[in-house]
């Protein structure tokens, strides 16, 4: 159903922003999320410097090219979760009006839970300004219930590749975790509720397959590569991702009582955390828990190439998965393209690495830990 | 090329054998080699990689029947490796793909079984490999990134700058009694250092110059390729395997840098990917498996709908722009018209 003409639209570019809110204002909302081709990188990088992550490039590039999809923004908000995305935000002000709005990283704190309200008030503040109306409490508690609702759903979709042989590959997971930042849930939760019922009618039998999972960086849309390698052509799947254009998001829900705002800053400091957030023990746990729940045989540890939060902290991933005896292939990426065979090249080793160690299930210690390429 | 087996085994058994020959093709970024492998004989054969790997691959293959006095139809089957793995066909002879990690790992444990840690050196990359002893598997292993320093093209491009060939740099570097720093980690970079340092030993002395300068690359070359081993840990005994292996200046500040020594090697290691390659084909060819495109793309029925309902959301969000633009210019037209 298309949205009546004066209606504002709103982009965001980060998993942290509480979309309950955006939907309870009635914008038009989606995630700035593509993956930019090295044209849209290059135009990215007239603003930036070239140590910048292709990702953040991309989102400014799209701006700088003019592609439709981000003109179409009355309003970006942006948290600030790390510094490239924050000067990225920035310099798109000479584009679209933007709001940068803070995210605190000491999830620990009782007080950061508090800034953050006041932050995601600001929100909503800002928000009564662009449409010119109040956004009441109730309706952004109706929101949450909603938003829980395809969250359960999206998660319960995952669970299903917890069978030995998934119903469904990680390349077609990624579309029902996409929806969700573009498809109302008032749309989406009848979609996502067939999809889940016909997946589980899809009978279990077959092999069991290699099983993955990808750890790191953000998987922007159109960065598909590893998948299309991995389940493409070398017959793996991917079953699970601990990444924030993965299942990630959606491991968690939010609180549908009391306070709304406060339920959502709770909430999201609480899903499942990314790097820039502190401590990082929780994320490196939480991976760790994560490949042993969906019983992954490998891991890859993606990094964006110059990330300034996934990059520097690999270190504990690779030796946490180590630690639990899960092999894990160190892999850095970038949107050119051109380093397609290597990663390939890497990635197949990988493989015969696993399969390998899989063949000689008398499990000496001598096997396979760590590969980094 | 040809060697008898046990030139290298001795009297050992050799566990890597099918009825019939087999061939491992390791094609390079330079130079692809082949291997045939009979029951007691090994041989080897070397050519440039040309624009086309099937071609390459064909003439490789060409050679080894002629060199072995063997039929075509006597192969039993063929494993290839290195940068033109994939494209290649053949539709009279099982054939399969397996990297050159694993090439390179198999290649050195079949002849050196007590290698546990391999240092392979080619022309575009640069591997350190961690090999299970017992069977000749990949342990762990870590690679270059994309950019040449610590690899083949690298040391090529130096001796181009000194204005010396490739394997006299090498040599030179040997004679070198202090080697030049050279800080640069990246070829661009180091290259300008070479030819300031160039600049400035002329006047002195050219030849030892060129020599400390020579030097001063391998070390820079090897310190990045001891990195790598740095993440997977150096377990001795260590082989050194790829084109890269017969150059004596860069084995020589590897094992400085390493603080240990390589194993020595009669067979030459640049054969080693395409002997692994051939190794992995008796075992392939024993199991009967031959190319298997295992792939899983068939898409949920399930799933196709929501492609269509996120683009249908998505031009909305452009649409209402559109919108907005004809509402401009319907205005400004207006304007224009009643002035
Ligand atoms: S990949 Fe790293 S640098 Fe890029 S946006 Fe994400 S956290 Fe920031």
């Amino acid at each position: 159903m298309t949205k009546p003409m004066d209606e504002k639209r709103v982009g965001y570019f980060c998993a942290y922003t509480p979309l309950e809110v955006l939907n309870a204002a009635g914008v038009g909302h989606a995630r700035l999320l593509k993956a930019g081709d090295s044209e849209t990188v290059a135009a990215g990088e007239l603003f930036t410097q070239s140590v910048f992550c292709d990702f953040s490039k991309s989102c400014i590039g799209g701006f700088a090219q003019g592609d439709p999809f981000y003109s179409a923004v009355d309003k970006l908000y942006n948290f600030h979760t790390c510094a490239s995305m924050k000067r990225v935000t920035e310099l798109i002000e000479g584009f679209v009006p933007v709001k940068l709005l803070n995210l605190p990283k000491l999830r620990d704190l009782e007080s950061s839970r508090l800034f953050f309200r006041d932050e995601i008030f600001e929100l909503k503040r800002d928000l009564f300004e662009l449409i010119g109306h109040e956004i009441s409490d109730s309706y952004i508690r109706e929101q949450i219930v909603r938003y829980n609702i395809l969250r359960k759903l999206i998660k319960n979709i995952s669970e299903l590749r917890k069978r030995d042989n998934p119903p469904i590959s990680g390349k077609d997971f990624v579309e029902p975790a996409r929806a969700f930042y573009y498809v109302p849930p008032e749309k989406l939760i009848d979609t996502h509720d067939k999809i889940y019922r016909a997946l589980s009618a899809v009978s279990g039998a077959g092999s069991r397959p290699l099983r993955l999972m990808i750890s790191g960086s953000i998987a922007a849309d159109g960065d598909r590569r590893l998948l299309d390698i991995l389940e493409g052509e070398m017959g793996a799947r991917v079953v699970v991702e601990d990444h924030c254009a993965g299942l990630k998001p959606f491991y968690n829900t939010v609180k549908e009582t009391g306070d709304p705002l406060l339920a959502l800053a709770d909430g999201y400091l609480d899903q499942a955390p990314c790097t820039r957030m502190k401590t990082l023990q929780d994320n490196v746990n939480f991976a760790g828990q994560l490949a042993q729940e969906y019983q992954v045989d490998g891991v890859l540890h993606v990094y964006l190439k110059f990330c300034s939060c996934y990059g520097i902290t690999k270190k504990p991933f690779l030796n946490h998965f180590q630690s639990i005896d899960i092999p894990v292939l160190d892999l850095s990426s970038d949107y050119s393209g051109n380093d397609y065979g290597q990663i390939k090249t890497r990635i197949k080793a990988f493989i015969e690495v696993i399969n390998a160690r899989r063949s000689k299930k008398n499990g000496s210690n001598t096997i396979c830990r760590r590969c980094t390429g | 090329m040809k060697y008898r087996l046990d030139e290298f085994i001795g009297g050992r058994p050799w566990k890597f054998t099918y009825d019939r020959p087999v061939i491992g093709l390791d094609l390079g970024s330079r130079a692809s080699k082949g291997v045939l492998l009979t029951g007691k004989d090994i041989f080897v054969t070397l050519i440039a990689t040309g624009l086309y790997m099937q071609e390459t691959a064909d003439e490789l293959i060409e050679k080894l029947l002629v060199l072995a006095n063997v039929q075509r139809s006597e192969i039993g089957f063929i494993t290839s490796t290195g940068y033109g793995r994939i494209a290649l066909s053949f539709n009279d002879i099982p054939f399969d793909v397996v990297t050159e990690i694993s090439c390179h790992a198999m290649g050195a444990h079949a002849l050196y079984p007590e290698a546990r840690t391999i240092i392979d050196i080619g022309g575009q990359d640069s591997k350190a490999i961690k090999v299970d002893r017992t069977n000749g598997m990949v342990v762990e292993f870590a690679m270059n990134d994309k950019c040449a320093a610590g690899t083949g093209q690298f040391l090529e491009k130096a001796a181009v700058l000194l204005g010396i060939t490739l394997d006299q740099m090498g040599t030179y570097a040997l004679t070198s009694k202090s080697p030049a720093i050279i800080s640069s980690q990246c070829v661009v970079f180091a290259e300008s250092e070479v030819i300031s340092l160039r600049a400035k030993g002329a006047r002195v002395n050219d030849s030892e110059a060129v020599a400390n300068i020579a030097a001063g690359i391998h070390y820079s070359a090897a310190r990045r390729v001891s990195n790598l081993l740095g993440r997977i840990g150096t377990e001795p005994e260590l082989i050194f395997t790829g084109g890269v292996s017969n150059n004596p200046g860069m084995r020589h500040a590897l094992e400085e840098l390493i603080g240990n020594s390589f194993i020595p090697t009669t067979f030459d290691m640049i054969y080693a990917g395409a002997l692994g390659a051939a190794v992995y084909a008796t075992q392939h060819a024993a199991r009967g498996t031959a190319v298997s495109s295992a792939s899983f793309d068939k898409q949920h029925t399930a799933t196709t709908h929501i492609n269509e309902l996120i683009e249908q959301e998505q031009r909305a969000f452009i649409d209402k722009t559109d919108g907005r633009k004809k509402g401009r210019l319907f205005l400004r037209l207006y304007t224009a018209g009643s002035a």
